[in-house]
């Protein structure tokens, strides 16, 4: 009986949860039955999940999102590479961060979409300017992250070092990497989602192919359906993305609290 | 040993000023800069020279394009974060106060907010058009995110006792939003129109980017970048970096300001 109870109170919880987003299904399939707004401005969902199928068949989704996927891993690793080579220079040695810590958080200021008609102009609107921008957008919260990290390593482990008299790649490898995995790791997946933003935005902006090409075609071809598949996977991509490194982080954060 | 005393004297002129080092980072590049400016046709369509720069800069300002296209993107800019912060702070209290409605719309909210905002505009293009209200409607969403969010946690974390003490002096709901939660979650609305700002200045200049219609800087940007002008490129860009910076400051200095009540430990 008391089992019962539980059950229909968490599943009373679980149903409030889905409530809304069912709603709006919904209201979203009614209004579009009634005939409300012409078929040109509002799919049915079941119009949107065919024509997702039928991308999905006939590999032109697939292509897309390789070719977004592909930009987005190279941007970012070499994005994520430097900046956590830069953040941690910078976080060690003070000269360096004298020498580079004004220009660095003069360019910080500037949003990274408006150099999107800067790098055009001297990449040309090839895979070279997404690569770049997409590692422009994953370089600035990484090195800041991995700073602060660094900056936030306890004194005492530095005394301990020079103790032991490690060399300054053992310091690197072996004490200020694992002792800064947790925020660099938050650092990454903040950087990992601007970078996504970023790319779809210079997708829309300038390129042959990707999701931000698709639905910016979408968009001319007045074909609403694709813009609202592009625009339901650029969110499932970025929510995944998240997810991801989010489980990461608890994996790789675990033996903090032990 | 030549060696040994020139690094001891390079270590001893930089160490006497640490300030200064952040300097040469910048006249490096503008020197280098310089001088790939005149290397040929070819380098200078990129490397403009500094002083065509400056002057481009000047006759802009002079013209008042310059004027013209940064108060239109600031236009933008604060509507978008009235309409959205105003919205993000009903919502986010609403969500706070009521646990009902927090189950109803939280779902709906995180759900939505994984698309990336300049994802939407294709789709908000097709309903609403290209102009302003567009531009608007993205900018408020931009804003609004954070808003919700950073209100609905400030107000949850109101400690028990100054709800209990309302209760006792038997306040209305209305009077405990406004005297009660509202100041109290105060800090942590403000970071959240600290965050709305930056994220509203990004998505101003994005949209305008994007849809080129109308008075902005992205416009004027794109339109330079059409045109080949590197010269005008760069100074929009340096004026977005710094009206961010400024409009940054102010909004630090007055949440200091407006949060002075608050003994900091």
């Amino acid at each position: 009986m008391t089992n019962l109870r539980v059950f229909s109170d968490s599943f009373r919880a679980y149903a409030l949860y889905f409530l809304s987003p069912v709603a709006l299904l919904i209201i979203w399939t009614w209004v579009c039955s009634a005939g409300i707004f012409p078929e040109q401005i509002l799919v049915s969902p079941a119009g949107v999940f065919e024509t997702s199928r039928e991308l999905w068949a006939s590999g032109e989704l697939p292509a897309h999102l390789q070719d977004s996927l592909l930009r987005l891993v190279w941007g970012f690793a070499i994005g994520a590479l430097f900046g956590l080579l830069f953040g941690v220079l910078m976080g060690l040695f003070k000269s360096v961060d004298n020498f580079f810590a004004p220009s660095f958080n003069a360019i910080r200021q500037i949003p990274t979409i408006a150099f999107i008609p800067m790098l055009i102009m001297i990449f040309g609107v090839e895979e070279t300017f997404k690569i770049v921008i997409v590692a422009k957008a994953a370089f600035f919260p990484v090195t800041l992250a991995t700073y602060d990290a660094v900056k936030g390593v306890p004194r005492t482990y530095f005394e301990v070092s020079r103790v032991y008299q490690l060399p300054t790649w053992y310091l690197v490898t072996r004490i200020v990497l694992p002792s800064t995995t947790p925020p660099i790791l938050t650092g990454f997946r903040l950087a990992l989602g601007r970078s996504w933003m970023v790319l779809v935005a210079a997708e829309l902006i300038a390129a042959d192919s990707g999701i931000g090409q698709m639905m910016e075609m979408g968009r001319q071809m007045f074909r609403i359906d694709i813009v609202l598949v592009g625009v339901l996977v650029t969110g499932l991509i970025g929510f995944l993305l998240d997810r991801g490194l989010r489980s990461v982080e608890a994996h790789l954060g675990k033996w903090k609290y032990r | 040993m030549v060696r040994d005393i020139m690094t001891k004297r390079i270590k001893q002129f930089l160490s006497r000023r640490p300030q200064l080092n952040g300097f040469w980072l910048p006249v490096a590049v503008a020197l280098i800069w310089e001088t790939m400016s005149r290397q040929g046709d070819a380098y200078a369509y990129t490397f403009i020279p500094l002083t065509q720069i400056a002057h481009s800069f000047l006759s802009l300002i002079q013209s008042g394009e310059l004027l013209i296209n940064l108060l239109a993107t600031l236009q933008t800019t604060v509507i978008g974060l009235l309409v959205g912060g105003i919205a993000g702070l009903l919502v986010g209290g609403l969500m706070a106060v009521s646990p009902t409605a927090n189950k109803l719309i939280g779902p709906l909210y995180h759900t939505i907010r994984q698309v990336p905002l300049l994802g939407l505009i294709p789709l908000i293009a097709l309903w609403f058009g290209n102009g302003l209200p567009s531009k608007i409607l993205i900018v408020s969403l931009a804003a609004f995110y954070p808003i919700v969010l950073n209100t609905f946690e400030g107000m949850r974390g109101v400690e028990k006792k100054y709800i209990e003490v309302s209760s006792v002096l038997k306040l209305s709901r209305l009077q405990l939003f406004v005297k009660v939660l509202l100041p109290a979650a105060m800090p942590s609305i403000l970071t959240g129109v600290m965050h709305a700002l930056a994220f509203a200045w990004i998505s101003t200049v994005g949209t305008e980017l994007l849809f080129s219609t109308g008075p902005g800087l992205g416009g004027l940007m794109q339109i330079a970048q059409e045109a080949s002008r590197m010269d005008i490129v760069i100074i929009a860009v340096g004026s977005i970096g710094l009206t961010g910076l400024l409009m940054n400051t102010a909004l630090s200095r007055l949440s200091q300001y407006l949060l002075r009540w608050r003994s900091l430990r």
